[in-house]
C-alpha cells in the first residue's frame, strides 16, 4: 500500500453519506491507516537519522580537505579487503532481512524466523570483522590522537557500529519472537526499513573512507 | 471531498481510550499530549525563571562592574565575596544563552503548544505516537536534570559560550565535567526535540479530522508543522556536533583540536562552526515560526477577520522553511570564509526578508480595518508583531557582509537576536499562554494584570534590547567581562546602567505573571466557558474548557477554514459574527443541512 499523504481512505463513491457499511469493514482498514501512521513516523525518523550521519561526513570532508595529505604517510593505510568482505556481509544480511519479510507475508513464520536469524548471523559477523580491522590498525599504531585521520576513521566507525548493534538486538528479539510465531508483518518491516538503512549508511562510508 | 463514512473510520481508528485512573499514570507518567504540554509548560517556566536570573547577574555586571550583587552575591558568589568573577561571568552567559534557547523557550513554544494545539486543532483524540510523546518529555527532563547537574561540578558549568566553539570548548579550554555536561545536555534535548518532531509530523500528516485539508489548517499548526520539519531535519546535525565534541574531549580525537593544543595534523575548528550554524539558523526559525502562527491566528480571531492572504502567509512561512537551510553562513562572515561563498549567504539572507515581509504585511493588513478587541494576546499580538519588526529589520544590516564586518560580535547583534529570539518569540508564547489558558486550565487570567504585565513587557523590552543594539552601534562588544577597561566604552557606562536598571525592571514585571497565573489556579477565578474569546477552531468550538481526556466525544467533521469571522451570511443564520469550523450552520428555509459531524 503506497504511502498515500492526507488520504481519508474512503471516497464518496465507494460508501454514499449517510450509508455505513459493517463495521467488521472499518476495523479492517483501521488497522491499515495506523500501519501506515507508524510507517509514515518511520521514514520521518530515518530522514531524521540520515541527517545525523550527512552531518558527520560533512565533518570528515572538511577535515579530510583541509589536511595536506590524506592519509598522512607516517600512518598505517586502511585496509580495502575485509572492509569489502564486511560490505559484502551487510548486503547480504539486508538480502536475507528482505527475504524474511516476503516469507512472513506469506504467513511462514518459521522461515521468517530462520532467515532472520541468518540476517542476525551476518550482523554479528560484519561487527566482529570491523573489531579485527580495529585491532589491526590499532596495533600497527593508527591512535584517535594520531591527528584528523585516525579521529575520522574511528568516530564515523565507532558511531556506525553502535547503530549495528542496536539493529542486532532486534533482529534477535525479532527472530525469537518469529520461531514462537508471534512476528507481525509491521515491525519486521519497520527494523527491515532501519537495518538497510544502516547498511547504506555503510556503504557510503566504504566508499569515502576506505576507498577513495 | 470528504464524507460521513471518513467520520466513522475516523472514529475506529482513534476509539475512545478509557481515561487512566491512578495518579501517576494521569499526571506523571501521562500519555495524553494535553498533560505532556502542561509538564513542557512548567518545565520551560521553571528554567525562564532561571535563565532570566543568569540574564539579570549580566546586566549587574554591565551595569556595576565590580560591585557586590545584591541578594544572590552572599548565596552564590560567596567564594569571591559576592562579586561576579572573570571565569564565573564568562558560565553566566555561557548559561543564560544556552537555557533560554534550548531549556526555556524551545520547550514552551514548541512543546508545550506543539503538543496541547496540535490533535485539538486537527481534531485528533491524541498524538500519533502518544507513548513516544511521554518518552520525548522524560527526556527533555533528563536533559534538564543534566545542566542542573554541570553547575554543581568542580570547575561550574561550561563556558564556552552558548555556541561552544572549538577549540574553546574542548579540554584544551574548558576542562571539567562541567562543559562535558552541558554538550551530553544539548545531544539529549535534541533526541527529545527529535521525537516530538517525529510525533508532529505524522500527526499532522495521518490524523486531521475529515474536511481538515491543508488549506483548512490553523496558521498555527502549518507553523508548529514546518517547526517540526526543521527540528527533524536539523537538530541531527547538533547531535554530530554534540558527537564529535564528546570524542575530543574523551575518546582522544582531533576533530576540531588545532594550533598550538594539536599534537599533530590538527583539525578544524571551522568545521566545528559550520555544524553548529547548518543547524543554528534553522533554529533561529524554529523558534520563531511557531510564533509567526500563533499570531497570525490570533490577530484575525481579535481583529475579527479572516486572515489577509491565507495561502500568502502559508507560502511564505514554506519559503522561510526552504531558505533557512540555505543562510547559516551570514553566523561566520568574519571567520574565514571564500569571498564567493559569502555573497551567497549574503543574498539568500537578504532574500529570505521577502517572504517574511509577506508575513508582517499579511498581519498588517489582517488588523487594517478590522472590529479590534484589545485583549490581552491580542495586546501582546500586536507586540509581537512590532518586536519582531525591529529585530527583522535589524538583521538586514547584519546579514550585509560590509556593515557586518564592523557590527560583528557587538551588542548590535545582541540586540537583534534578543528582538527576535527573546522578545519575538517570547511575547509570542506569551501570546499562545495567555490565548490558549483557558483551554488548557478552564480558568481565564485577568485582563487588567495581563494588559500590566503586556505593557511592562513590550515596553521594557524596547528598551533594553533597544539600549543593547545602541551600544552595540557606538562599538561596545559583547561578552566583555569588564568593558569599561576600553576607554572608547567608558562613555556607554551611563547607557549600560540605566538600560540593566530597566532590565531589572522588566524581570520584575514578569511577577506580574507568575501572580496572574497563581492567582488564577490556586483562586476563585473565572469560569472559562468552551469558547470564551468566540473564536472558530476546533479546540474552542468543537470541545469543552477543559478538553476531556479522548479530545472531542465526536471526532469533528471540518466544514470551513480557520478564520470564518466577521461574515455577513454566517452573521444572518447564527446572530453570530463566527462560525466554527465545524459548526453546522442553521438552513435558511427549509433545505435540510447537510454534513455532520
Amino acid at each position: 500500500m503506497p504511502i498515500a499523504l492526507g488520504d481519508h481512505g474512503v471516497g464518496p463513491a465507494q460508501s454514499p453519506p449517510g450509508v455505513l457499511r459493517s463495521l467488521a469493514d472499518y476495523r479492517g482498514r483501521d488497522r491499515e491507516r495506523q500501519e501506515i501512521t507508524a510507517r509514515v513516523g518511520m521514514l520521518v525518523f530515518l530522514g531524521s537519522w540520515i541527517m545525523l550521519f550527512a552531518a558527520l561526513f560533512f565533518v570528515y570532508g572538511s577535515v579530510r580537505s583541509r589536511a595536506p595529505a590524506w592519509p598522512p604517510p607516517d600512518q598505517p593505510r586502511l585496509p580495502v579487503l575485509l572492509p569489502g568482505v564486511n560490505t559484502g556481509a551487510m548486503a547480504a544480511s539486508s538480502a536475507a532481512l528482505a527475504v524474511a519479510q516476503r516469507a512472513l507475508q506469506a504467513g511462514r513464520h518459521r522461515a521468517c524466523g530462520a532467515w532472520l536469524a541468518l540476517a542476525a548471523f551476518l550482523g554479528a559477523t560484519f561487527l566482529s570483522l570491523q573489531l579485527a580491522v580495529w585491532s589491526g590498525l590499532w596495533r600497527a599504531g593508527l591512535r584517535p590522537s594520531g591527528g584528523t585521520y585516525p579521529s575520522a576513521f574511528y568516530g564515523l566507525t565507532a558511531l556506525h557500529a553502535l547503530h549495528v548493534v542496536v539493529g542486532l538486538v532486534a533482529l534477535g528479539m525479532l527472530a525469537a519472537r518469529a520461531r514462537a510465531g508471534r512476528a507481525e508483518q509491521l515491525g519486521v518491516d519497520l527494523w527491515a526499513w532501519y537495518w538497510h538503512a544502516v547498511g547504506a549508511v555503510w556503504l557510503v562510508l566504504y566508499t569515502t573512507v576506505y576507498l577513495v | 471531498m470528504a464524507t460521513s463514512a471518513d467520520v466513522a473510520l475516523a472514529e475506529a481508528a482513534q476509539p475512545i481510550h478509557p481515561e487512566p485512573t491512578s495518579f501517576w499514570r494521569r499526571y506523571v507518567f501521562s500519555i495524553d499530549h494535553k498533560v505532556i504540554a502542561k509538564q513542557f509548560l512548567w518545565a520551560g517556566c521553571a528554567f525562564l525563571v532561571f535563565g532570566g536570573v543568569l540574564a539579570m547577574l549580566i546586566r549587574w555586571q554591565w551595569g556595576f562592574p565590580g560591585q557586590k550583587v545584591p541578594l544572590l552575591g552572599d548565596v552564590f558568589l560567596r567564594g569571591t565575596g559576592g562579586v561576579i568573577a572573570p571565569g564565573t561571568y564568562q558560565q553566566i552567559f555561557t548559561m543564560h544563552g544556552l537555557i533560554m534557547v534550548f531549556f526555556a523557550v524551545t520547550p514552551v513554544l514548541v512543546g508545550t503548544f506543539g503538543n496541547f494545539l496540535i490533535p485539538l486543532m486537527i481534531g485528533a483524540r491524541d498524538m500519533a505516537f502518544p507513548r513516544l510523546n511521554m518518552y520525548s518529555f522524560w527526556t527533555f527532563l533528563a536533559s534538564q536534570l543534566l545542566v542542573v547537574a554541570s553547575f554543581f561540578t568542580d570547575l561550574g558549568t561550561g563556558g564556552a559560550g552558548w555556541t561552544n566553539y572549538a577549540p574553546l570548548s574542548t579540554q584544551v579550554g574548558m576542562p571539567g565535567m562541567g562543559q562535558t555536561l552541558v554538550i551530553v545536555a544539548l545531544f539529549v534535548t535534541g533526541a527529545s526535540s527529535t521525537m516530538g518532531a517525529i510525533n508532529y509530523i505524522t500527526t499532522v500528516i495521518r490524523l486531521r479530522a475529515p474536511g481538515m485539508t491543508w488549506s483548512r489548517l490553523p496558521l498555527t499548526i502549518w507553523a508548529l508543522w514546518l517547526t517540526a520539519i526543521l527540528n527533524a531535519l536539523f537538530v541531527p546535525v547538533l547531535g554530530a556536533a554534540a558527537l564529535t565534541l564528546l570524542l575530543d574531549r574523551h575518546f582522544g580525537t582531533q576533530f576540531f583540536i588545532a594550533g598550538a593544543s594539536a599534537v599533530r595534523g590538527g583539525g578544524d575548528p571551522i568545521a566545528y562552526q559550520h555544524l553548529f550554524w547548518i543547524f543554528g539558523h534553522p533554529e533561529v526559525y524554529i523558534m520563531v515560526l511557531p510564533a509567526w502562527g500563533i499570531v497570525g491566528d490570533v490577530l484575525s480571531f481579535f481583529a475579527r477577520k479572516p486572515h489577509h492572504w491565507y495561502r500568502g502567509t502559508v507560502g511564505a512561512m514554506l519559503a522561510v522553511t526552504l531558505l533557512s537551510a540555505l543562510v547559516y553562513g551570514h553566523h561566520m562572515f568574519v571567520t574565514g570564509m571564500s569571498p564567493l561563498l559569502g555573497q551567497g549567504f549574503m543574498l539568500f539572507t537578504l532574500v529570505i526578508s521577502v517572504p517574511s515581509m509577506v508575513v508582517v504585511l499579511n498581519w498588517l493588513l489582517t488588523v487594517w480595518r478590522g472590529s479590534i478587541r484589545l485583549t490581552t494576546p491580542m495586546l501582546f499580538a500586536l507586540g509581537t508583531m512590532f518586536v519582531f519588526g525591529v529585530g527583522g529589520l535589524t538583521g538586514l544590516e547584519l546579514g550585509d557582509i560590509s556593515m557586518d564586518l564592523y557590527l560583528h560580535d557587538t551588542l548590535f547583534v545582541v540586540g537583534h537576536f534578543h528582538f527576535t529570539m527573546a522578545a519575538a518569540s517570547f511575547t509570542g508564547a506569551v501570546t499562545g499562554i495567555y490565548f490558549w489558558f483557558p483551554k488548557m486550565f478552564g480558568r481565564q487570567l485577568d485582563e487588567r494584570l495581563g494588559k500590566a504585565h503586556f505593557a511592562v513587557t513590550v515596553v521594557g523590552m524596547t528598551l533594553v534590547f533597544g539600549g543593547q543594539l545602541l551600544a552595540g552601534y557606538a562599538g561596545q562588544q559583547r561578552r566583555l567581562f569588564d568593558p569599561y577597561q576600553y576607554t572608547f566604552i567608558q562613555g556607554l557606562h551611563g547607557l549600560n546602567r540605566n538600560v540593566s536598571i530597566l532590565a531589572f525592571v522588566l524581570f520584575a514585571g514578569q511577577l506580574i505573571f507568575v501572580w496572574n497565573v497563581a492567582k488564577t489556579l490556586l483562586g476563585r477565578a473565572r469560569v472559562a466557558g468552551a469558547n470564551p474569546w468566540e473564536v472558530t477552531t476546533l479546540e474552542w468550538t468543537a470541545t469543552s474548557s477543559p478538553p476531556p481526556f479522548h479530545n472531542f466525544d465526536r471526532i469533528p467533521f471540518v466544514l470551513r477554514g480557520p478564520h470564518e469571522l466577521g461574515d455577513a451570511e454566517v452573521k444572518g443564520l447564527t446572530g453570530r459574527d463566527f462560525a466554527g469550523q465545524a459548526e453546522v450552520l442553521p438552513a435558511k428555509s427549509g433545505t435540510a443541512a447537510a454534513g455532520g459531524g
